[in-house]
């Protein structure tokens, strides 16, 4: 099962996930990314995937979305912690030069 | 206006006198039997929607009549009141327990029969209303899996036909949409210069969505490649095409290639694709170490501004290129593990010379290796032999 916390790091917000994301989760996902991107309009966003053992090509679809609705607002978007699972995924697709991408969510907070 | 039908069985004349009196002038309509026997008749003629009947009678008791009206699939829905006299001959739950969906002690009030058949009748109507909207229901969903089965068979017309040659290839594929139809498409074509043209991709997703833009990316495909070029002017303008023409999070993944004649090599571009294994001289089937094809890229449809590299393999005549989508490897089993592209390279180092006979034989180690858990994804395989 899928669970999503979020919570404000100053004029960030930061969204962890932990479970699996697919095709089955991106819905609650979608509107849990789109109501803090709606609501706090942060300037940074940052999204912990440490606790994510594995993401499919919806997930990842979500994520571009996500890099663009915060573009949209002229905000950032930073990933952190992506478990050697995830992170050959983002390899292979290459999005690991689309994405920032953070070891640890100390410095996703804090890159700029 | 007739509120509905209601049989009133019951030996004494008196009792269906009164009934009938006090139903007509609610509105029933009235069929009347003396015993259960005569009411079966009269049922056969007009079937009631309420059945009021006696415990007590002659030929063919309240028991044995509620059973064969309840026994009976034609008649098991009639809402079947049964009046008795609580000496102890029956208990109401007795009475419940012949099938019975309420009963009325007797002696009786008259206004206490029209309360419970008044009461019947809005349960009646309930029930009537749920099977229509059941057979609506059905009946929709049937009209669905028709266009879905329609669908999928239209999907499956546009792969390519398989064995099948183009110039300088032979080829063949299994194709397992997870879902009836899936969002999986590859197809092979002849380029103007005598060479062959291959796209295996994968929309983001499944079902129906997912397959309209699958028809889309091979559409887009086709329409490249006779314009000429090569993978990696391909790739750009279908990556352009999918941006302007899908929401946000669709995208495919992609292996865009082509063969040219006389030309010992395969260029490629590959879109957050898993790269095809290449086996060298694996036409002639036996022991063979696979390799993966080098490179990585961006998928399709993310940003119209994305950069795609193409990449050059050697392919001899005789060598053999799989080509498959994450589906037939990303399947999680009972103990977490998947089989991924290492394990799939193992299962693929021995295959049989007949590209059919590989296919089959990929694909059911690959089941093995997962079972009992079934392919969850859209699944598909390709293999393709250099014969020129």
């Amino acid at each position: 099962m899928l669970n999503i916390q979020t919570r404000q790091e100053g004029s960030a917000a930061v969204v962890t996930i932990q479970g699996k994301v697919n095709f089955e989760v991106t819905a609650q996902l979608r509107d849990v990314i789109r109501d803090t991107v709606a609501q706090e309009q942060p300037k940074l966003l940052v999204i912990n995937l440490e606790g994510v053992s594995f993401i499919d090509s919806s997930g990842l679809g979500l994520l571009v979305a996500a890099r663009n609705s915060v573009d949209k607002n002229n905000g950032k978007l930073h990933l952190c912690s992506l478990p050697v699972q995830v992170k050959k995924t983002f390899d292979q697709t290459n999005l690991t030069n689309y994405f920032s991408i953070f070891a640890t969510e100390q410095d996703a907070l804090r890159g700029a | 206006m007739n509120k509905g039908v209601v049989l009133v069985v019951d030996d004494e004349p008196p009792i269906r006198d009164i009934l009938s009196f006090y139903l007509k002038r609610a509105g029933y309509q009235v069929l009347l039997a003396e015993d259960g026997r005569k009411g079966l008749e009269a049922m056969a003629k007009l079937q009631p929607d309420l059945i009021l009947s006696d415990l007590r009678m002659p030929e063919m008791a309240g028991d044995e009549f509620c059973k064969t009206v309840k026994g009976d699939p034609a008649t098991r829905d009639i809402y079947f009141i049964l009046v008795s006299a609580l000496d102890g001959a029956v208990s109401r739950i007795g009475g419940l327990a012949l099938g019975a969906d309420d009963m009325i002690a007797k002696p009786f009030h008259a206004q206490e029969v029209m309360a419970k058949v008044e009461s019947a009748f809005r349960i009646i109507e309930m029930q009537k209303e749920i099977k229509r909207q059941n057979q609506e229901l059905t009946r929709f969903q049937e009209k669905v899996k028709g266009e879905l089965e329609l669908a999928a068979k239209f999907q499956m017309g546009l792969l390519p036909e398989i064995p099948g040659r183009a110039n300088g290839i032979r080829y063949t594929h299994r194709y397992l949409p997870a879902e009836g139809i899936g969002g999986d498409i590859y197809t092979i074509l002849p380029t103007q210069d005598g060479g062959a043209a291959v796209l295996v991709a994968d929309v983001s997703g499944h079902g129906v969505t997912a397959a309209l833009i699958s028809a889309m990316v091979k559409t887009s495909f086709e329409a490249q490649v006779r314009l000429g070029g090569g993978p990696m002017d391909w790739a750009r303008e279908m990556n352009r095409h999918l941006c302007a023409s899908t929401l946000s999070e669709q995208f495919a993944t992609a292996f865009l290639a082509c063969i040219e004649p006389g030309r010992p090599e395969i260029r490629y571009v590959i879109a957050g694709h898993p790269a095809p294994f290449r086996l060298h001289r694996g036409a002639a089937g036996g022991l063979h170490r696979p390799e993966q094809l080098g490179g990585r890229g961006f998928m399709l449809g993310i940003d119209a501004t994305l950069p795609f590299e193409e990449h050059r393999a050697p392919l001899l005549p005789g060598d053999r290129l799989l080509l498959f989508t994450d589906g037939l490897v990303e399947v999680e089993r009972e103990d977490r593990r998947l089989l991924g592209e290492d394990g799939l390279m193992r299962l693929s180092a021995e295959l049989p010379a007949d590209g059919d006979l590989a296919a089959d034989q990929l694909v059911g180690q690959t089941r093995s290796f997962n079972h009992p858990v079934e392919f969850t994804d859209d699944v598909t395989l390709v293999v393709i032999d250099r014969v020129d």
